[in-house]
């Protein structure tokens, strides 16, 4: 069941979701929990992505927080235009293969 | 042969270049229960070509699924359970190497003195081992660069290390 809570927001913030709410028909209720999952569900990937970069995350623990399947990770990194947390210095310290 | 104990993001950059199968081929390559059903679940094989390649590979016994079994050690680190075990494994199989691409496995892997390669590696390897053509090293490299993410400078420094090896080969053709 939803619990309430209340926020502050500035009056023009909240003028413009009025604005927007009665334009478009919409339950400003509805719409506000609509807008706070979809930007919470937003903010906690950038979040942990960050963490992944500064390597206080791995890959797999970044997805499995995230429901995101492996390949899911990769696509995500791309449309941030992030990398692999590997640097420099790992890629040149890294063993040869034993053959 | 020479083991390699793989994590889950090293199976899917390998898959990926198209290099999982000739790595299997050349190693014996071992991977942790949890890291199997990390990336070769039934529902990832549905919706993954490279999950049901590693999946098939796995059924095979290309690649061979290990348990840690009771007198697992304890990492004192923070991995998820999957490059943790691997990172175990590697531990336990002494002389492994521990194939990642992952940061903070290979700060894990660092601390514990565990030999661990990346994938470009793995990639500049193979062909300084005659293993596959300068043409297949360097596509490799270039999609580890688009699709897996590889930062530039790592891309430009693992292109360059090709480069000098293919250079090397070309020298050695002329000396002889």
């Amino acid at each position: 069941m939803a619990k309430p809570t209340t926020i502050r927001i500035s009056e023009d913030l909240l003028n413009e979701i009025n604005e927007m709410v009665q334009e478009l028909k919409l339950d400003r209720s509805a719409y506000l929990r609509e807008v706070l999952r979809k930007g919470f569900s937003l903010d906690k990937q950038d979040r942990l992505l960050l963490k992944y970069v500064r390597k206080e995350l791995s890959q797999m623990q970044v997805c499995q927080e995230l429901n995101w399947p492996p390949w899911e990770f990769l696509t995500q990194l791309k449309s941030r235009n992030l990398h692999l947390n590997v640097e420099l210095e790992d890629w040149l310290d890294a063993a040869e293969l034993p053959l | 042969m020479a083991w390699i104990v793989a994590d889950s993001s090293a199976l899917i950059l390998l898959a990926k270049c198209s290099l999982l199968e000739i790595v299997c081929d050349l190693f014996d390559v071992i991977v942790p229960k949890a890291v199997s059903i990390e990336v070769a679940s039934e529902d990832l094989v549905k919706n993954y070509p490279d999950a049901a390649l590693i999946s098939e590979l796995t059924s095979k016994g290309a690649i061979k699924v290990q348990s840690l079994g009771s007198d697992r050690p304890s990492a004192p680190l923070s991995l998820h359970k999957g490059e943790e075990e691997a990172l175990l494994l590697a531990i336990k199989l002494d002389g492994a190497l521990l194939a990642t691409d992952d940061g903070k496995a290979i700060k894990a892997a660092r601390f514990f003195n565990v030999p661990f390669i990346v994938t470009p590696k793995i990639v500049v390897e193979l062909f300084r081992l005659q293993k596959i053509s300068f043409k297949k090293a360097r596509k490799s490299i270039e999609k580890l660069g688009k699709i897996g993410r590889y930062s530039p400078e790592i891309i430009a420094d693992a292109l360059i290390s090709l480069m000098e090896k293919e250079d090397g080969k070309a020298n050695n053709h002329k000396d002889i």
